[in-house]
């Protein structure tokens, strides 16, 4: 009975320091609530770029990636990225003759002008691919074809048909039957009015952003890439039971300047060239917990220290260093669990509130994704701050020379 | 309910067996080391000064005694008052407490010895503002394990004692100070100690309340022994004896200080 009485004590003084000093209180929960919610909203926002990369990399359907060395944006050239993969026709005839290869897929990635007037243009992505049937399509049906290739000397007919995504459609306010212009250049734009043929999300899938999809060679065209014929990437899928790592090494065996990726290894590196962003996600998540630290041992300190002499005093009366300490410890403890449960619940409305501005702006939705890892991560989060606060300002009371402090008071 | 029980180590008695004597000190003396960059009651910097604080005093009080510990500023009565509540050790000579020399126990000890024995009244009460007045009366009593009933019936029964138990729910800020100053003595009775100390305890008050408070003390003085440092002199007309202090030395080394001194030895009889 006498520890439980002391324990109930101890935390009834706790209780009454934190509700009398309700100022600082609230600035010690601010702190554990802020590292809580920082690092949930940040550890969700991490989980859910992975999981929606890895998701569209599986919804694509492809086994293998083939890129040049690099890709780079352009920003002074017509279609603003520089493709590295050149002669994309005749690769992708080559590889289609290979064993264990099903199907192929030349991508090339511009920004085009886009307009539904021909008036006033707007800069949009655009997808070249060689055959609508590789993308999923909503409304509307898709393009013949690449005819316009004619064997490399892009003399074939041109279709004039375009597929959009929905952002794309209600952002130039045209729908299925509708025409617009497109080129890589406002007067190449002007020349080229395309039919809207029907609706599909692939190229949104791929780039996060609206997106117009075309055959590739129209694409080309467009955009004055017929003299390299230049894709971003090549996809592949391979026959059912084939071995995508072995079918892989031998591509890079027979193509070297060209980088061949399973889709495990092509998500990797598209986060390896998110490195930067992913260290600045990881670095917000430190400076959230280390800022909420100092800020609730700040408070802490100034509550213990207010009252160091009444500290003082009671140690004086034979009050012992553990009792003083455990005050402080159930101070804390109270500050962290308010803290959590404050941190977990602002986490989940404002994590509903960064879907639907990322869907807004990236177009990909539900990518801050939290789960029972995620909030336990930041109970954990929580419970290090108070403890480590608690402990700190706990251990100055343990040594507390109530005699220079009364001395000094 | 009665009051908390002093077992754990014996008192003194007189050789007439009429004055249990509380606390003695003999030929105590109390230097600090200042200066250097450590700074106070840090040693081993070769600039550090060493001050003598209390210097040689002997003494001794009994249960029942109400003294006076007189002194200009700076001439060690808060030292001495520290060394004599086991709150800090001589660097030489002997401070006996409740039949304990204090020099020879931890902190830890000092600090029991302290709970069982050790009242201490401070001229700025010192109680905590979030605390109503029984809760800063019981707080003491916490580390004694009591139940929460008896700590609020022992806190409630010592605020009626010093004239508060129309007071018990006040918070420190809705009080005056000499009520505040009478809580602190209700908090320092509250483990029901052998010797109540007390520090400018009217220092903060004003006559009419500064008086009220030493009646309390006086009236405290008839269970155990109580020693007041003070300047006032109103504090010292009302105690039965004073000790005076200079520049850390008794100025009354007479009388008081042979009694001291007499008693201390057959204390270790």
């Amino acid at each position: 009975m006498s520890l439980g009485s002391r324990l109930a004590a101890i935390g009834g003084i706790a209780v009454a320091q934190l509700r009398h000093d309700r100022t600082r209180t609230a600035l010690a929960v601010i702190g554990v609530t802020l590292a809580v919610a920082a690092t949930v909203l940040l550890a969700a926002t991490g989980v859910g770029v992975v999981e929606t990369g890895q998701d569209r990399f599986g919804d694509a359907g492809r086994d293998l990636w083939l890129t040049g060395e690099t890709i780079q944006f352009a920003p002074g050239q017509v279609g603003g990225v520089e493709n590295s993969i050149h002669g994309a026709h005749e690769v992708a005839t080559e590889l289609r003759s290979r064993e264990s290869v099903n199907t192929v897929g030349p991508l090339l990635f511009q920004t085009v002008y886009v307009s539904a007037d021909g008036e006033e243009f707007q800069t949009l992505a655009a997808m070249g691919v060689p055959s609508s049937a590789g993308v999923s399509i909503s409304r509307g049906e898709g393009f013949e074809g690449d005819a316009h290739y004619a064997e490399g000397s892009y003399d074939g007919p041109m279709t004039h048909e375009i597929l959009i995504d929905e952002r794309t459609a209600a952002l130039l306010g045209v729908d299925v039957g509708d025409a617009i212009y497109a080129g890589g250049t406002v007067s190449a734009a002007r020349d080229h009015r395309f039919e809207v043929v029907g609706i599909s999300g692939t190229g949104n899938q791929f780039l996060g952003t609206p997106t117009v999809t075309l055959p590739l060679s129209e694409l080309q065209e467009i955009t004055g890439k017929t003299e390299t014929d230049p894709a971003t990437l090549i996809a592949l899928t391979l026959e059912e039971g084939a071995d995508a790592e072995r079918v892989g090494d031998r591509l890079a065996a027979a193509y070297p300047e060209l980088t061949v990726r399973t889709n495990e290894e092509q998500f990797r590196a598209t986060l390896q060239r998110q490195a930067v962003a992913l260290a600045g996600g990881a670095s917000l998540i430190v400076l959230a917990v280390v800022a909420g630290l100092a800020l609730t041992l700040n408070v802490l300190l100034s509550m213990a220290y207010q009252q160091l002499h009444e500290y003082a005093a009671l140690r004086s009366l034979g009050s012992s260093g553990g009792t003083l300490t455990g005050i402080v410890l159930c101070q804390s403890a109270i500050v962290g669990a308010l803290g959590c449960a404050i941190g977990l619940a602002v986490a989940v409305p404002a994590a509903r509130a960064i879907d639907v501005v990322a869907a807004a702006v990236t177009g990909f939705e539900n990518v801050v994704r939290l789960s029972p890892r995620v909030f336990l991560l930041g109970v954990g989060v929580a419970a290090v701050t108070s403890l480590l606060s608690g402990v700190l300002v706990g251990w100055r009371f343990l040594r507390l020379d109530a005699v220079r402090v009364l001395r000094e008071g | 309910m009665s009051p908390p029980s002093n077992t754990s180590a014996p008192t003194v008695t007189d050789l007439d067996g009429t004055a249990e004597r509380v606390v003695t000190c003999s030929e105590v003396t109390r230097t600090f080391s200042r200066g250097g960059t450590g700074g106070w009651l840090s040693g081993g910097d070769r600039r550090a000064e060493t001050v003598t604080a209390v210097a040689d005093v002997s003494l001794a009080v009994s249960r029942g005694e109400f003294v006076g510990l007189a002194g200009p500023s700076g001439s060690g009565k808060s030292t001495l008052l520290h060394l004599l509540a086991g709150l800090d050790v001589p660097t030489s000579g002997t401070v006996t407490l409740a039949g304990r020399d204090v020099g020879s126990l931890s902190p830890r000890g000092r600090t029991a010895l302290r709970l069982d024995h050790v009242g201490v009244v401070f001229q700025h009460f010192h109680l905590l503002s979030s605390l109503s007045a029984r809760a800063n009366v019981a707080a003491p009593l916490i580390e004694l394990g009591h139940s929460k009933r008896q700590r609020r019936e022992r806190a409630t029964t010592l605020l009626e004692r010093v004239g508060l138990g129309d007071r018990i729910d006040h918070k420190p800020g809705e009080l005056s100070g000499g009520e505040r100053q009478r809580v602190a003595v209700a908090r320092a009775l509250s483990t029901a100690p052998d010797l109540v100390i007390a520090d400018e305890p009217t220092g903060e008050l004003d006559t009419a309340t500064g008086a009220r408070v030493l009646d309390v003390l006086a009236d405290v003085a008839s269970d155990c022994a109580v020693i007041v440092a003070s300047h006032d002199h109103q504090a010292l007309d009302r105690v039965e004896r004073v000790i005076r202090l200079r520049d850390g030395r008794r100025e009354d080394e007479g009388a008081d200080a042979t009694r001291g001194e007499n008693e201390t030895m057959s204390g270790h009889e």
